[in-house]
Formats: C-alpha cells, structure tokens, sequence
C-alpha cells in the first residue's frame, strides 16, 4: 500500500490543531510501545471500502479537558462533567479520520468513514488484529502529548 | 430584523461554535441533532440559513437536504453544508446534491460567517452590549479616549469596534483627539490594517483625528502596508499626546 502515513496523519492533526483551537502542535518521535499514562480520553474512527482500518486518537485526560475549554470558548475549570469532553474528543476524531479518508480517497483507495466513538478510563490498550500496517504517531500540544493510532489493510 | 440561523448537527461542540460565529450578528440560532429534528424545526421556523452538517445518525445531511429541495415551502432556504471530507469525489457530489457552499472541516468561525455573508445580508447585534463593549476597547488617558485593540484581530472584533464607535462618537468629537492603542496587537495581518482603516476612516466622518500608538517593530511593520506607510506610529501615549 503505497501512502504516505506519517505525512497524512502529520498534516491533518496539525491543521484540526491550528483551526479548532489554534494551537500549535509539533510532532515528536515515540516507540510502538509508548502510551499515555493514567486516566485518558480515546476517540476512533473506521474506514471500510478499499482500505480498511480505524484511527484512535488517544489523549490525557487533563489535556482533552483543555482541549475541550478551547473548543467551546470555555475555561477548563468550566469543564465538569463527560458530556463535552466526549463530544469534543469525538468531533476531533471525525476531523481528522476525515482528513484521513479524503487523502486515501484521492489516493486511489475509496471508503466511507464511520461516526466517532470515544471510551474514557485508565490502564485499558486498545488491540486490533491482523492489520497490515499498525503505526502510531506522537504529538505534543501545549502542555501534554497525543498519541494517534493508525490500523490499516487492503479492503475488498 | 433578525435572521434566523439553523444549525443541523449531532456535535454539540459544532452547533456551539456556530452559534459563537453568528453571535455578534442580529441572528437567533436554532439547534437540531439530526436531519429529522432538523426538518421538523425547519418547516416550523423557516430559517433565513440551514447549516448543515453532512454525517449525523438517524437522518444525514444528504437526506436531509433532499427532502428540503423536495418540499416546496423549504426548497429555497439556503443550505451550508459541513463536511470532515475534503476529497475531490465528497465535494463533487456536495456541489451536485444543490447546496449553496460547502465548508470543509475543520473551520473557524470567520470562515463560516465569510461563507454566510455571501448569502445573507448580516447586520451587528442590536441586543445592548455597550457597557461590557465600552469596558473592553476603551479607557482614557487624561482627557483623551483611547481605542484599545486585542492582541488578535477578528471579524468579532472588527463588528464590535463599529459598535463601539458608534456609541462612543460624540464623545470622541468632543475632544477631536482618540488614541488607538495597538500595543497589545500580537499579529500584523490584512484584518489588523482594516480595522485600523475602519476606525480612521469613521473618526474622519466625524472630524476627530485618529493617532496610532504602538510598538516600532510594528510601526516598521504596519510601513509595508500602502495604505498606512505615512501614518506616524507613535510609541508612547505621551508622544502621541504631545
């Protein structure tokens, strides 16, 4: 599967990052091993079609309540219950499982792109099987990390 | 006469950020989940604009859309449409389903209201901000008003130093003199150089001169701007005052 992952993922948090929140957001090197420690915030998203797969933006969960302050033009002390976190984490996951799409797409490889899901707590990995690729990216906003978790093989 | 905004979207974080975009403005914005409570409270209200998100459970943007430009009393309310997907197939059949414009997510509010203003005709709030208004851009410095600019410059906050001037004017004229302050400006961009137009231009309406304050590095700056290059910048209150 000819993409450019790392690119794809790179430029697409960058620019939900930039736009959403305008927050910059450099990437920095991790191994397939690292996670985010303690309690933390995970949104997906899944491709079906030519490319099958699903992305899991992993995020602390300190910084997707400021993540989600600054996307509601709140304050993170405004931010008390689940409700807006999740969405927030959702939507953020829709964007960039969109950008995702949108590049594979043009890539050559049609799909559709699944709504967001989110799951909240800590200590949990989440596994997927069987994948052709399994890549993860790191991202260091201010004052926290993101790990992006991509799964990917050839779809019928 | 207020305008009526309807955003259609499962996202509460989106619906907000719509409503924050359209607040400066004479709208009221309706909120819905999905294209059938967005279908339900179209037909009811009759918005002046649908904002309409493209993937939601239980009825999509698509359908949604369909059945307004089936159904004679809502085929020609203007629909924006949202989308996470900017690839070239998803835009093509966006710009086929009969929409007026498209927005790609993400976005930023100014974007929206850009995308809007093609289609509507927005006017500033007329709901009375004054004091809080007043609060935030003016303070003064003896008997000087001083205009003080944020550190970014928005289409917000271009609204609202209209606003502002309106209220304030005659006070302005009185003493012929206003200060604008742009030492708290962070970015040098076009919307910096327009509002600093806008405020120069409706104090000379009014006959009341306008004398920038700011740092040289700006002042350096601002000089590659033709419309400003021979407009002294001064660095202190005090200097511009003298």
């Amino acid at each position: 599967m000819r993409i450019d992952l790392r690119s794809f993922v790179t430029n697409g948090v960058k620019e939900v990052f930039d736009k959403m929140l305008s927050m910059g957001i450099k990437p920095v090197e991790i191994s397939p091993t690292d996670t985010i420690e303690g309690s933390k915030v995970v949104g997906s998203v899944s491709f079906a079609g030519a490319i099958l797969g699903s992305v899991n933006i992993h995020i602390s969960d300190q910084l997707s309540k400021v993540l989600a302050a600054g996307m509601l033009g709140l304050s993170p002390e405004d931010i008390e219950g689940d409700d807006e976190v999740n969405d927030v984490v959702g939507e953020l996951s829709n964007m960039i499982g969109g950008y995702l799409k949108s590049r594979f797409c043009d890539a050559g490889f049609p799909c559709e792109l699944s709504i967001p899901s989110v799951t909240k707590g800590s200590d949990f990995r989440v596994e997927s099987l069987q994948w052709d690729t399994r890549e993860k990216f790191g991202f260091e906003p201010d004052g926290g990390r993101i790990i992006v978790e991509v799964f990917l093989k050839r779809g019928a | 006469m207020t305008l009526k905004i309807l955003t259609v979207d499962d996202s509460k974080t989106i619906r907000t950020i719509v409503k924050r975009a359209f607040s400066p403005y004479d709208c009221e914005v309706f909120e819905a989940e999905n294209g059938v409570e967005g279908l339900s409270l179209a037909s009811k209200i009759k918005p002046d604009l649908v904002v309409l998100d493209l993937t939601m459970p239980v009825m999509n943007g698509v359908e949604m859309l369909e059945k307004m430009k089936a159904d004679p009393t809502l085929k020609a309310i203007p629909v924006i449409m949202l989308t996470a997907e900017s690839g070239r197939d998803n835009v093509l059949r966006i710009v086929k389903l009969g929409v007026n414009d498209y927005i790609v997510k993400p976005f930023k509010g100014e974007q929206l209201i850009q995308r809007a203003e093609k289609i509507l005709k927005l006017e500033p709030k007329k709901e009375d901000k004054t004091d809080e208004l007043l609060e935030r851009y003016i303070s003064q410095k003896d008997s000087y008003y001083i205009i003080n600019l944020p550190d970014k410059i928005t289409k917000v906050v271009m609204v609202e130093i209209e606003n502002v001037l309106k209220k304030t004017m005659e006070s302005l004229a009185k003493t012929g003199i206003c200060l604008l302050n742009l030492l708290n400006v962070a970015d040098i961009n076009v919307s910096l150089v327009k509002v600093i137009l806008q405020v120069i231009e409706e104090c000379q309406k009014n006959k009341v001169k306008v004398k920038l304050v700011g740092s040289q590095q700006m002042a350096n700056e601002l000089k590659g701007f033709s419309e400003l290059e021979r407009l002294p910048i001064y660095t202190t209150f005090e200097d511009a005052i003298a």
